[in-house]
């Protein structure tokens, strides 16, 4: 019998439109790869041509297997899940990871529960173990701390991964592109993807921000909302809030961050108002500098921080827009 | 009579949520002496069940797999309006990972809320919150599934247009019975309980069933079934130079901006 062996990954895209997770994936998967001494592959469904799946050698992909038609370019699970599986269960690759987005959360299970495996849900780092094993870290119970999920027997091992976690980074190494045969019928496109709607998105330019001014339900109403918006333009960044925040609506669920929201690294963070639980912490811990504003002197958020001010951010967010304008006018 | 079949997950009530502790010999999570509460999109996918129960005259079944003692949240499902309650409920089950649990619900669902038009899920649980498990149970019972939900339309309770938001965008899906949803909180806003429904639920049925007469395979359920295993736990080590500062805003604000500047961040 083969040996269970290589790290995959599946290439999320959006009619027709690689995701970046997806290629974030390769780049870890390439490293565990290398400290493994075997090999990276990559699945992509969609109508894409063997050029389109060779770019993805760039990344990091030592193996392309691509199922090239057109109506695989709209998302269905039974007809991705009748490709992946069976290409799986050939090719015995030892860990498979996809996107903790809507799309990988809804295929992932599916592929999981045909190949009888395990899966772990919004890793936030994967990692190998003495033993080899993968080690998938999940932050868990109620956020408080970090849970390492492990699959000990059954393979492959599978991993959904939070966008952002990982950086995507170019490779050279020289990878081939292996065309699959899409063998569907018209009963494999259950249920039937009538349309693909884009959702009006205001532009939030969170993730590519040097700065990000942080809210949270401590900054209690509105109005007071608004100094983290002045705050965030008087340093040239973007506002992004706290689930709870979200929650009372003073900010879109788009600029949320955290586990279940978005990961940002920006030179400089500023938290206001927000106890500071891992569920939040993960999504902006690989900041430069993190600065915390709270009240209560024994918050959580400051033992993550860099510098800490205890004070009502009230009192404390106008005093520092004010001191910027200053800096900035002189 | 047709019949749509609910999966709720009793959960420990998150107030209580400082008071979970791991079993250090099999890292299995206890909840010892939490009180249970339903997970909260349960209540919405129970909600876009009643509501076809109240267009169609469906039945409303509802199905969980949890210790014993969870009797008394699922009752609050019984008060809004569901007919009955199905609980596995047995030694062998505990300790399961999302494919043992979907395993176990969808043989459930077999042996007892079968035929069905449609299973409803919530997307995702506020403590496990992997959200695999409604995908899991579609495949085992061998049916399709749509998960993130924020819309569900019928005419005719046959033919259902879903729409399913993947962030960037949102898919719209067209599906006949029989299938699985998961829903998000966006889909609806789910009843409250009143008196009438609570007094109701009182003589509705809630069975309690275990591993045998469920006939599960017992290599597939509880912890033994399940291939994956929680290695174990830590706090993230994270380095800073936590600096705090103290005093009157506007001299906060001038030593942190100082601080900030020589950081070379500003
Ligand atoms: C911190 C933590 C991390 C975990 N990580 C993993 C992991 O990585 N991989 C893994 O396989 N397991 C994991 N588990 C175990 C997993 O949570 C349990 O298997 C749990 O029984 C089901 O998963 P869930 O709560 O995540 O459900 P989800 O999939 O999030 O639940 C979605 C919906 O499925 C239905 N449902 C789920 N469970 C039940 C139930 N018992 N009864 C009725 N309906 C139900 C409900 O409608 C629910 O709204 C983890 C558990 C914890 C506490
Ligand atoms: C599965 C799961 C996923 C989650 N995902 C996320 C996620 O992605 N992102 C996320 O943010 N949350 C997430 N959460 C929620 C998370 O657990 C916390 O509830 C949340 O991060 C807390 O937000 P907060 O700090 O704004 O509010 P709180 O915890 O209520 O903290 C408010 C803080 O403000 C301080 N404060 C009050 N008034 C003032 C004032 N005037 N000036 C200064 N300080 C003040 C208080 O001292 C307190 O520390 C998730 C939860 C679960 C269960």
């Amino acid at each position: 019998m083969k040996e269970h062996e290589g790290f995959w990954v599946f290439i999320e895209q959006i009619e027709g439109k690689i995701s970046e997770v997806g290629l974030e994936l390769l780049s870890k998967a390439r490293e565990l790869a290398d400290q493994k001494g075997t090999y990276t592959a990559a699945i992509l469904l969609g109508d894409f041509s063997k050029e389109d799946a060779k770019k993805l050698t760039h990344y990091g992909a030592d193996k392309v297997f691509l199922f090239s038609d057109e109506r695989l370019n709209r998302y269905c699970c039974l007809a991705y899940s009748r490709l992946i599986t069976p290409l799986v269960e050939r090719e015995k690759p030892e860990a498979l990871f996809m996107g903790a987005t809507p799309l990988g959360a809804d295929l992932a299970p599916r592929v999981a529960a045909q190949l009888e495996t395990g899966l772990s849900a919004h890793c936030v780092d994967l990692r190998l173990g003495e033993d080899g094993i993968l080690e998938q870290i999940v932050p868990g119970f109620g956020g408080t701390m970090m849970a390492v999920i492990i699959c000990p027997e059954k393979r492959p091992q599978m991993a959904t991964v939070m966008p952002g976690v990982f950086k995507k980074s170019e490779s050279h190494k020289k990878g081939e592109v292996i065309e699959e045969e899409v063998t569907l019928s018209g009963e494999d496109f259950i249920p039937e993807a009538v349309e693909y709607r884009t959702k009006k998105q205001k532009t939030v330019p969170l993730e590519g921000a040097n700065v990000v001014v942080c809210g949270g339900y401590g900054m209690e109403n509105e109005e007071n909302w608004k100094l983290l918006e002045e705050l965030a333009s008087v340093l040239g960044g973007a506002v992004g809030a706290t689930r709870p925040a979200v929650d009372e609506g003073w900010a879109p669920e788009e600029v949320m961050i955290g586990q279940s929201g978005k990961i940002v690294r920006p030179k400089l963070y500023i938290g206001a108002g927000i106890s500071g639980v891992m569920h939040h912490v993960v999504g902006i811990q690989d900041s430069d500098i993190i600065v915390v504003i709270n009240k209560d002197p024994g918050a959580q958020f400051f033992e993550v921080c860099d510098f800490g001010v205890v004070g009502d951010a009230e009192k404390i967010l106008p005093a520092l827009i004010e001191k910027l304008k200053e800096r900035f006018s002189s | 009579m047709p019949n749509v079949v609910v999966c709720v997950k009793p959960i420990p009530d998150p107030r209580h949520w400082d008071r979970l502790f791991l079993d250090p010999e099999t890292g299995v999570l206890k909840r010892a002496g939490i009180p249970p509460a339903l997970n909260p999109l349960d209540k919405n996918a129970l909600e876009v069940a009643l509501q076809l129960k109240e267009r169609f005259g469906w039945e409303v079944t509802v199905v969980s797999m949890a210790p014993p003692d969870t009797t008394k949240a699922l009752r609050e499902a019984l008060a809004m309006g569901a007919d009955r309650v199905y609980l596995a409920s047995d030694k062998a089950l505990a300790g399961a990972d999302t494919l043992a649990t979907a395993y176990t619900l969808a043989q459930l669902i077999r042996k007892k809320a079968s035929p069905f038009h449609l299973v409803i899920c919530g997307n995702i649980s506020l403590d496990g919150s992997t959200s695999q498990v409604p995908a899991q149970i579609a495949h085992y019972l061998g049916i399709p599934h749509i998960t993130h939900a924020t819309h569900v339309e019928t005419e005719d309770g046959q033919l259902f247009t879903i729409t399913m938001n993947i962030k960037k965008g949102e898919l719209v899906f067209r599906c006949t019975t029989p299938f699985l949803l998961a829903v998000t909180k966006d889909v609806n806003l789910p009843r409250l309980v009143n008196v009438m429904g609570i007094i109701a639920a009182e003589t509705k049925p809630l069975e309690v069933i275990d591993a045998r007469e469920l006939e599960l395979d017992l290599d597939k359920v509880g912890l033994k079934g399940s291939p994956t295993r929680v290695r174990g736990l830590f706090i993230p080590e994270i380095k800073r130079r936590r600096e705090i500062l103290t005093g009157e805003p506007e001299e906060v604000a001038e030593e942190l901006l100082n601080k900030l500047h020589e950081a070379g961040v500003l």
